[in-house]
């Protein structure tokens, strides 16, 4: 155990600093500009509609969307007109793209071509991702978990194999160890060693204003940012992932209609406009 | 450049356009300099998305003014970066066509071929909003309006092809098929002030020509969106100049002279600024009629 008090020090070579620190970072960062580049080459724009009828199904969720966010700017009847009459086209399937196919279960995305593409877009995304990490994981693992940088009191019997690189400034508490020192066997050792292992881990996620900076800010090399938008990869345009029923949307979309209340802005407009006008 | 990137693209105001179009020869002298030097190839690369931009406007505005020339080598350039097979590049190849199309015969083979295109590819939207377009300038409204129709079912979030319809119908004298158009583009961009003044010009003159049922209640909308107009944008000429001429046919009682004194006071800064920025926001003309009615309600009163 170590003593409270007393600096815990080791005693490691400086070049360490210069043959792992920095090698890890500059690494990290060209994988990172590779995999941009890689995901650009790679990435194919989501297909656009063939038909004039798949186009309909796509975006006339968008129209119940704009009268729910913007209908404050039609007077009540044309505002009561057209919700009633979106609810029972929405109701009624007249947007489908196959309205006999109606309340059947999806089709299979595996088999569904159009699914096929979308999927493998985003398992595309997701190797592009995955396979790096392990790569450059393994590599650290292989490569910079050997180095004997200190060599323990004869009590302990052994040498332990250690591969605490650098020591942050500042203290830090014990809930951080596993965070620093991942790959280091050793309990006692001060929170503040970081192994090498956990230097990468810190480089994978601190990297993102470093991307931002030299590929800026819509980079792919930003694998937070991927990930989010790897739920919703195509908002603007497709609204519809594989294997989602349009028609469930639609009566969703249906019924946020009908419990919607609407306001109009034009109730009071000119005493509103009068009333800016003399405040001026 | 940095003055010409906030031009419009359709300008109305043929002053400005004729302008920039002017400018052409200089442009495109400028835009094959690259080529000489290889490197400045690589440096530029992330520049290029906004030279095409403004390649597309120039030519725009070159056809516009009828500088044929320059806009064959617009297009040429453009093609050659985004290849023929290119939809937006179909679409512009089309309008090339139709421009130098000499008469109607003319004409039809560019509908014709249009409707080649979209067998193949029947939802290739530039070259839809050309064959709307072409059936316009061809006099067979019906048509357009019936393909437009066609076009909105597919595309129902198309603020420009709503504005298009609406502009159909007026032009029909169907005014409450154009009113609902333009209330769908409204619903898209729900503060657009230039639409909401659209939409009360139309009112307007819909209640005047009292087909419609109630006027009364058509000018008090009219009225309604004026306001919104200018809630949205204070010094928006188009729109005071509308509230004013509406105000006194709603409030026989109400003076329109409060609108008019405001317009009045606007008017001198609106003109400074037109000044200095070359009538991007505000048509010379805008102004001109602005000024008219002024001087008429100078001496009536």
């Amino acid at each position: 155990m170590a003593l409270q008090g007393a600096e815990q020090t080791i005693l490691r070579d400086p070049a360490l600093f210069y043959w792992i620190l920095i090698p890890i970072t500059i690494v990290m960062i060209l994988t990172g500009i590779l995999r941009h580049y890689a995901t650009v080459l790679m990435n194919s724009p989501p297909k656009p509609p063939s038909t004039l009828a798949e186009s309909r199904e796509r975006y006339s969720i968008f129209r119940g969307v704009n009268l729910r966010s913007n209908g404050f700017v039609l007077p009540t009847e044309s505002f009561e007109m057209r919700k009633s009459y979106l609810i029972s086209a929405y109701e009624n399937g007249a947007f489908l793209k196959d309205p006999e196919n109606r309340g059947q279960p999806p089709a299979n995305p595996m088999t569904d071509p159009a699914g096929m593409d979308a999927m493998m877009g985003m398992m595309k995304g997701n190797m592009m991702m995955m396979i790096p990490q392990t790569l450059i994981m393994s590599w650290i693992n292989a490569f910079f978990s050997g180095f004997v940088i200190c060599m323990p009191p004869v009590s302990l019997g052994t040498c332990r194999v250690l591969t605490a690189v650098v020591k942050l400034p500042f203290p830090l508490t014990i809930r951080f160890k596993s965070m620093l020192q991942s790959g280091v066997m050793t309990r006692d050792l001060d929170v503040r060693w970081v192994s090498s292992l956990s230097w990468y881990f810190l480089n994978l996620f601190g990297l993102q204003s470093v991307f931002g900076f030299i590929l800026g800010s819509d980079n792919a090399a930003n694998h937070m940012a991927s990930q989010m938008s790897g739920m919703n990869p195509t908002a603007g345009m497709n609204p519809f992932q594989p294997g989602q029923d349009p028609d469930k949307l639609y009566l969703n979309e249906a019924e946020n209609l009908e419990v919607m209340e609407h306001f109009c802005i034009y109730d009071g407009i000119e005493e509103r406009i009068l009333h800016n006008l003399a405040s001026k | 450049m940095s003055n010409t990137k906030h031009e419009p693209i359709h300008s109305s105001d043929l002053l400005a356009t004729l302008q920039y179009s002017q400018q052409a020869p200089i442009l495109l002298g400028r835009q094959s300099n690259p080529k000489m030097a290889p490197l400045s190839l690589i440096t530029s690369s992330s520049a290029q998305p906004e030279e095409y931009a403004t390649m597309e406007r120039l030519f725009f505005t070159c056809l516009q003014t009828g500088d044929d020339k320059s806009a064959l080598i617009c297009l040429d350039k453009l093609t050659q970066f985004f290849g023929p097979s290119n939809e937006r590049i179909m679409g512009l190849h089309g309008l090339y066509e139709e421009a130098i199309a000499g008469d109607n015969s003319a004409l039809e083979k560019c509908l014709q071929e249009y409707d080649d295109i979209l067998q193949q590819n029947p939802v290739n939207l530039p070259i839809l909003k050309r064959r709307i377009a072409l059936l316009r300038s061809l006099s067979r409204p019906a048509d357009a309006i019936s393909s437009l129709i066609k076009f909105l079912e597919a595309t129902p979030t198309d603020t420009e092809a709503w504005c298009e319809l609406a502009d159909l119908y007026r032009f029909q004298g169907m005014s409450s098929q154009a009113v609902f158009c333009l209330e769908e583009a409204l619903l898209i961009t729900p503060n657009a002030w230039n639409v909401h003044s659209c939409l009360a010009e139309l009112l307007y003159v819909s209640a005047s020509s009292k087909e419609q049922g109630d006027p009364s209640k058509l000018l008090r909308r009219s009225v309604r969106h004026y306001c919104r107009s200018i809630e949205l944008c204070d010094d928006y000429v188009r729109g005071l100049y509308g509230l004013a001429l509406v105000s006194p046919a709603l409030f026989p009682l109400f003076s329109s002279r409060f609108w008019l004194i405001y317009l009045r006071n606007r008017l001198p800064i609106v003109k400074s600024r037109f000044m200095d920025f070359q009538g991007q926001k505000y048509s010379q003309s805008e102004l001109i009629a602005a000024k008219e009615l002024l001087d008429r309600f100078g001496k009536s009163n």
